[in-house]
């Protein structure tokens, strides 16, 4: 065939890319890290950014992406020069067919996607709305069938949602303490629902304390810390270490708000470290409820400096949400 | 006031900071905060709390989850009927793969238990509810150890104004 200049391959030049099996080794590997490098774009870009990601990158494919595990796709065939050559012109050549095969792979899956993207909608703020609406139109989901699988819509759509599920299940190992062994859904789904409860009973047995600290509910947070701090100097350090506990959960809790995006960024470091070793500490209190004052100090005082030196503005009407929640003023 | 009804009070202010912090990104915020206010008795209170321009917003978002409920709900209860009806046709496939079949059980017991543990998740599918979960988790966190700093705070200037009385 004079027009597939690739006929010296082991490729069939008239491949039509409507199943994965037919698909060469090449591409399919290809695909599967263009599909891995999206997946981790789209996440780096926040959930509701996924989709579009995912669709602004789809446009360019082999131009964009180098070619780095040559070795394992070769398996004995032509010199790596010509293979590079020869793939982009397929590449090119069957950009037009793949159009067609991911519009009609969209079509047959449009009824699930507009499914999810509904829930995606309906479970953001009225605030993200707008994007989520103008999200369904665009959000098509391309993933390729690998080699050996169903290709069916139906298990395709499942298997993006079990990647999405355990994708999910891996941020969740990291927050929960004493999850790195376990692997099954079952397994992880047990030690979150135990944490969970176990956090919610702290809170209640915490507030039974403070209702048994405070003979009334007037609790005045200014004065407590100002008192502390012009008082004696072993109460002042505590007042340091409850005001330095303050500011970082104002930290914790602006990081709280994209929880995925600050885990992800942790290898960055900086104020983003501050997370890291306040949920480190975190974890070391709730393994001894009779906490001792002395280890909280020193972490909370590291905090403090590390909180120094990066600079995280201080954003006080948070703050006054806290002092509102503690600032109970009952007329009995 | 006795000690039982303060802790009751202490906790619902720790539960509205905790969701108002959000700032109603998410739905279980949203959820916790409209759970407090079906209580009469806690429903001024926490208007209070949350303070009057949030109200407005409140109450939008909340006719918008009541509709989405409503939503999910009937889709559940929809699915629900056509898997029983289902069920009774077929009998044989769930027996041949048995360890799936079982870990599948287990699975779905577990995410039911987990929507009765986070707030607002009986109208969540798996997917959304993990993410809940890991936000909710986290905020739980902050919350434990505000109040066991809070808690710490008072015990020691209790000591110290205990202290300087007997000086």
């Amino acid at each position: 065939m004079q027009h597939c200049p690739y006929t010296t391959m082991n490729i069939p030049g008239n491949t039509v890319v409507t199943s994965g099996t037919d698909v060469s080794v090449f591409e399919r590997q290809q695909a599967r890290m263009k599909w891995q490098q999206q997946q981790q774009e789209g996440l780096f870009n926040g959930n509701d950014h996924q989709f579009r990601g995912l669709v602004e990158v789809k446009p360019d494919p082999g131009l964009q992406y180098g070619w780095p595990d040559f070795s394992d796709g070769c398996q004995g065939q032509a010199i790596p020069s010509l293979m590079e050559d020869h793939n982009l012109k397929k590449r090119k050549a069957h950009e037009d067919q793949k159009q067609k095969v991911v519009l009609k792979e969209n079509s047959v899956k449009e009824k699930k996607i507009k499914g999810c993207s509904e829930e995606n909608s309906a479970e953001t703020s009225s605030k993200e709305k707008p994007k989520a609406v103008e999200g369904p139109k665009q959000e098509y989901i391309h993933v390729r069938a690998r080699r050996g699988q169903a290709t069916d819509s139906h298990s395709l759509a499942e298997r993006v949602r079990r990647e999405k599920i355990s994708e999910r299940m891996k941020y969740l190992q990291d927050l929960v303490p004493g999850c790195n062994k376990i692997t099954g859904k079952a397994g992880m789904l047990d030690e979150i629902i135990n944490y969970v409860q176990s956090l919610q009973k702290q809170v209640e047995f915490l507030s039974m304390k403070l209702a048994t600290l405070q003979p009334r509910l007037d609790f005045d947070i200014d004065s407590l810390i100002m008192k502390e701090m012009f008082e004696v100097p072993a109460v002042a350090y505590s007042a340091e270490v409850a005001n330095s506990a303050y500011f970082q959960v104002n930290s914790l809790l602006e990081m709280g708000n994209n929880p995925i995006d600050a885990m992800l960024r942790r290898s960055i470091g900086g104020p983003v470290s501050i997370p890291e070793t306040f949920v480190v500490s975190s974890c070391f209190n709730q393994m001894q409820p009779g906490v001792t004052w002395d280890g909280d100090l020193h972490n909370l005082y590291r905090m403090e400096i590390q909180q120094e030196s990066s600079t995280i503005p201080f954003q006080p009407h948070k703050f006054t949400g806290l002092y509102e929640g503690s600032n109970l003023k009952m007329e009995l | 006031m006795d000690v039982l009804e303060r802790k009751k009070k202490i906790k619902l202010c720790a539960d509205i900071a905790l969701a108002s912090a959000k700032n109603a990104t998410t739905s279980w915020s949203i959820a916790l905060i409209s759970e407090a206010k079906k209580n009469d008795e806690n429903e001024i209170l926490v208007d209070n709390l949350l303070g009057p321009e949030s109200r407005f917003k409140q109450q939008k978002i909340i006719r918008q989850m009541n509709s989405c409920h409503k939503r999910v709900r009937s889709k559940k209860i929809l699915k629900k009927s056509c898997s029983i009806s289902q069920r009774m046709k077929k009998m044989g496939p769930p027996k041949s793969n048995l360890a799936a079949y079982i870990a599948k059980r287990l699975v779905k017991k577990r995410t039911q238990v987990l929507q009765r543990l986070v707030p607002g998740g009986e109208s969540m599918d798996e997917f959304s509810l993990i993410k809940e979960a890991l936000d909710y988790i986290l905020s739980l966190r902050v919350q434990v150890d505000v109040m066991r700093n809070l808690a710490n705070a008072t015990e020691v200037l209790n000591q110290s104004n205990s202290s300087n009385v007997f000086d």
